[in-house]
């Protein structure tokens, strides 16, 4: 299955205790089973469940309903953005 | 012009680049600052700005874009520091140029309202030896209704 790189922001970062995590992915798949399958895969993975945590994909804001393609180079979750 | 630093900007100098010689009407801009969050000591405060490298210029671009293809702007600067700030410092500059003021004012009120909550940034403040995460306001996201076409 194909290595994918996924990284993690601000307070999701610090719960989940690591920046990135290199996932193996039976691409493609949603968002939303991504966050399920890391969830199960990483020690503190259930801070990626929390209401409103939200993600990206090769850099593009995405949903949970959003497919991750065969052709991904970087995942991301991160909570609800704070900047200006 | 579209930055994000580490160093402080210099208003002027952004000012004085987003003027065209014959063609500026009007330039709106707004400096945002990091104010007082704690009852504690300014010294004792401090504020960490995380980006996502990559994605927040990307952020930044898709929305002077999209500001440029609602308004006829001149030009368009947006200027955001990350890394360790404090209280009083300058944290962002949006500076709008055009031939006449309400596009300058609209297009510098969006990108503002855009910048909020469409831009890959995360700010943290500590006091003493407590910190903790800044949450999104919701108020961020029903400003952005009002520029819905």
């Amino acid at each position: 299955m194909p290595k994918v790189r996924v990284v993690f922001f601000a307070s999701l970062k610090e719960s989940i205790g690591q920046s990135e995590y290199i996932a193996e992915l039976a691409l493609p798949l949603s968002i939303s089973e991504l966050k399920h399958q890391l969830a199960n895969e990483l020690d503190n993975g259930q801070a990626l469940l929390a209401k409103g945590i939200q993600s990206s994909i090769d850099f593009e804001f995405a949903r949970d309903l959003d497919v991750v393609p065969n052709t991904v180079n970087e995942v991301a979750f991160f909570p609800p953005v704070t900047g200006g | 012009m579209i930055l994000v630093q580490e160093e402080d900007f210099q208003v002027d100098t952004l000012y004085k680049s987003l003027l065209k010689a014959n063609q500026t009407g009007a330039v709106a801009m707004f400096v945002g600052l990091v104010r007082q969050f704690s009852d504690l000591p300014k010294e004792a405060c401090s504020f960490e700005l995380e980006h996502y490298p990559g994605m927040t210029e990307r952020n930044l671009q898709a929305i002077v874009d999209e500001a440029n293809a609602r308004w006829p702007l001149l030009d368009v600067c947006v200027v955001h520091r990350v890394g360790r700030l404090s209280v009083d410092d300058q944290i962002v500059f949006v500076g709008v140029s055009a031939s006449h003021r309400a596009e300058a004012f609209q297009a510098c009120d969006f990108i503002m309202d855009y910048l909020k909550s469409r831009a890959a940034f995360w700010k943290k403040e500590s006091e003493g030896s407590q910190s903790h995460w800044v949450e999104a306001n919701t108020n961020d996201e029903e400003s952005l209704e009002r520029w819905s076409k």
